[in-house]
């Protein structure tokens, strides 16, 4: 069951070959491929509309792929037997009927997977949500069905978590608590696969992320490789109230310089200890001396120019 | 197994079936009343006024009428928890989970047809239930006796059995046809009430044409027409046989089970 992969297969790894999904008149997935590796929480980034959701929703035969295959562990989701004890997704906050209570929408779900009864008490209680267990689903609040979602991802104690957007509505709080929670599922050797926008939470969540735009994927990898690449467009802050003379010094350096609205000058193709010794040679006064770290909005923003938006 | 538990679950779990069961209720008293209405009538000589054959005029066809009263509404509620089952998991978007929990989309059609069997079975116990006390008594007071040992009877009783089981069943494949809730529920309420007269008139019209009063029992092909032909004891000029209602039930039982499968099966979820 390794579809022709050339690495064998390792468990709890995710491997997206060749996916297409051609829709009427849009190809939402275009020949995409990727790994996820277990052990690493994994940010699966992208603008909207980029596919996101429809390339998770075939990895869980949600929908049928028009080509390529999705394998977790190896086999395709259709074909693990006991699904909910490998894999735990969270796809949409509000998939609950409104009129049933969390509780009850749990053992539900243990009933049809042959989970002991008990696990949706320890689920609810693994999402802090033990409180309203007993309340009906339409008085729930956004963050509350997030955390109802993960909790049923968790009841087989899944060895690989797939959520869609899960920070979506959750409170500040409630994001450090997703963190935490997605990290430390992480570290117990699981595998995490995180789709979301929210590119500052991604930074300080995931270790690899895979970034597609129109359907296709645009980078993969570890993020602080990701960001590296972009490291050479790293830029300088700098404020000055001698401007002209310290353009002239860094001009002399090779050194590539812009002036913002402020009067900020941004320099690029040199770093700031370069500056720093070119402003004191030169006699000028500095205010300021900034490395702008490139962070993974930038990255994002730079590498899908152009391809984002409706298609 | 496990598939049917959790359907059922999903039905306690939620408070609709409750609604439907108190619809059901109140369609067998009212049905009751107007049953023991008739077979006063009928039996008391008059059968001919109302339409009724000299084989319908027996105590055995009337107790066989009284004790499966309701069954008219009684069977479009089932129908409705039917359509419910399907509708819900994508009106509450719960189709996901669902089908996560359970990916092999066939099996969880197939439980949903077997939980469907079974709450056909629920209703038609309570309603039986009732309709065999309220009944007895009616039938004692007026001195024909229970009839429960007549074979028309137990076989009216066993078929309105068939007949819940299959039209929770027709249910569930109407809600994989149209899994729009309201739309499903609408259609199909409005086809069962409404559409039963519209056939009738459209028979009734065609039978005038072809100068031929043997077309009427063509009705049969229409699913709520053929539940009461398969209860109904011994034929008039409107009806066929019992056996003819059971085999187009069936046949729309098996036909809609078959085809929500297939369609279920190819559906993407998103």
């Amino acid at each position: 069951m390794t579809d022709g992969q050339r690495s064998p297969t390792i468990d709890g790894q995710i491997v997206v070959s060749g996916l297409t999904k051609q829709y009427k008149n849009v190809r939402a997935v275009n020949n995409l491929s990727f790994t996820v590796a277990p052990g690493r929480v994994t940010g699966f980034l992208g603008p909207n509309g980029a596919g996101k959701t429809t390339t998770l929703r075939m990895l869980l035969n949600l929908v049928t792929p028009t080509a390529g295959t999705a394998t977790i562990s190896g086999h395709r989701y259709t074909d693990l037997t006991d699904p909910l004890r490998h894999v735990g997704a969270v796809l949409e906050a509000s998939s609950a009927h409104k009129g049933r209570t969390g509780i009850n929408h749990l053992r539900v779900i243990c009933a049809a997977a042959g989970l002991p009864k008990q696990r949706a008490d320890e689920a609810l209680a693994l999402v802090g949500l033990t409180p309203a267990a007993k309340r009906k689903f339409k008085g729930y609040s956004l963050g509350m069905k997030q955390r109802l979602g993960i909790a049923a991802a968790m009841l087989g104690n899944p060895r690989v978590l797939i959520l869609d957007e899960p920070a979506n509505g959750l409170d500040p709080e409630g994001i450090r608590w997703m963190r935490g929670f997605l990290k430390n599922l992480a570290h117990e050797g699981r595998t995490v696969l995180v789709s979301s926008h929210l590119l500052s939470e991604m930074q300080l969540l995931a270790d690899d992320v895979v970034i597609i735009a129109a359907g296709q994927l645009v980078r993969q990898g570890p993020v602080d490789q990701v960001l590296g690449s972009m490291a050479q467009s790293a830029r300088v802050r700098v404020r000055t109230p001698q401007a002209e003379a310290l353009i002239a010094a860094l001009k002399a350096q090779s050194a590539t310089v812009d002036t913002d609205e402020q009067g900020t000058l941004l320099v690029a193709g040199v770093d700031a200890p370069t500056i720093g010794r070119a402003a004191l040679a030169a006699g000028v006064e500095l205010h300021e001396l900034t490395t702008e770290r490139p962070d993974l909005e930038r990255v994002f923003l730079e590498l899908t120019a152009g391809k984002a938006g409706i298609r | 197994m496990n598939l049917v538990r959790a359907e059922l679950l999903k039905i306690r779990t939620t408070s609709t079936w409750w609604w439907l069961a108190l619809g059901a209720f109140l369609s067998i008293v009212l049905a009751f009343a107007f049953n023991a209405w008739y077979a006063v009538t009928v039996l008391g000589g008059d059968g001919g006024d109302v339409g009724a054959s000299p084989e319908q005029s027996t105590p055995a066809a009337q107790a066989a009428n009284l004790y499966t009263s309701g069954q008219y509404l009684g069977l479009m509620f089932v129908m409705l928890i039917g359509i419910l089952m399907v509708t819900n998991e994508f009106f509450h978007q719960t189709a996901t989970t669902t089908f996560l929990t359970t990916p092999r989309r066939t099996s969880v059609i197939v439980g949903k047809l077997l939980a469907a069997s079974v709450l056909g079975f629920i209703f038609w116990l309570a309603t039986t239930l009732i309709d065999l006390a309220a009944g007895s008594i009616f039938l004692s007071l007026n001195d024909y006796g229970a009839q429960l040992g007549e074979w028309p009877v137990q076989r009216a009783l066993l078929f309105n059995l068939l007949a819940y089981a299959i039209w929770t069943i027709l249910g569930v494949g109407i809600g994989t046809l149209i899994t729009n809730q309201l739309g499903a529920v609408i259609t199909a309420a409005v086809l069962y009430l409404v559409g039963t007269q519209v056939v009738g008139l459209l028979f009734l019209l065609l039978s005038n044409v072809l100068d031929s009063e043997a077309v009427l029992k063509w009705q049969v092909v229409w699913p709520a027409v053929a539940s009461q032909v398969m209860i109904t004891e011994g034929t008039s000029e409107f009806t066929p046989s019992w056996w003819v209602g059971a085999l187009v039930l069936i046949g729309y039982a098996l036909v809609s089970g078959v085809v929500g499968v297939l369609i279920t099966r190819r559906r993407d979820i998103a």
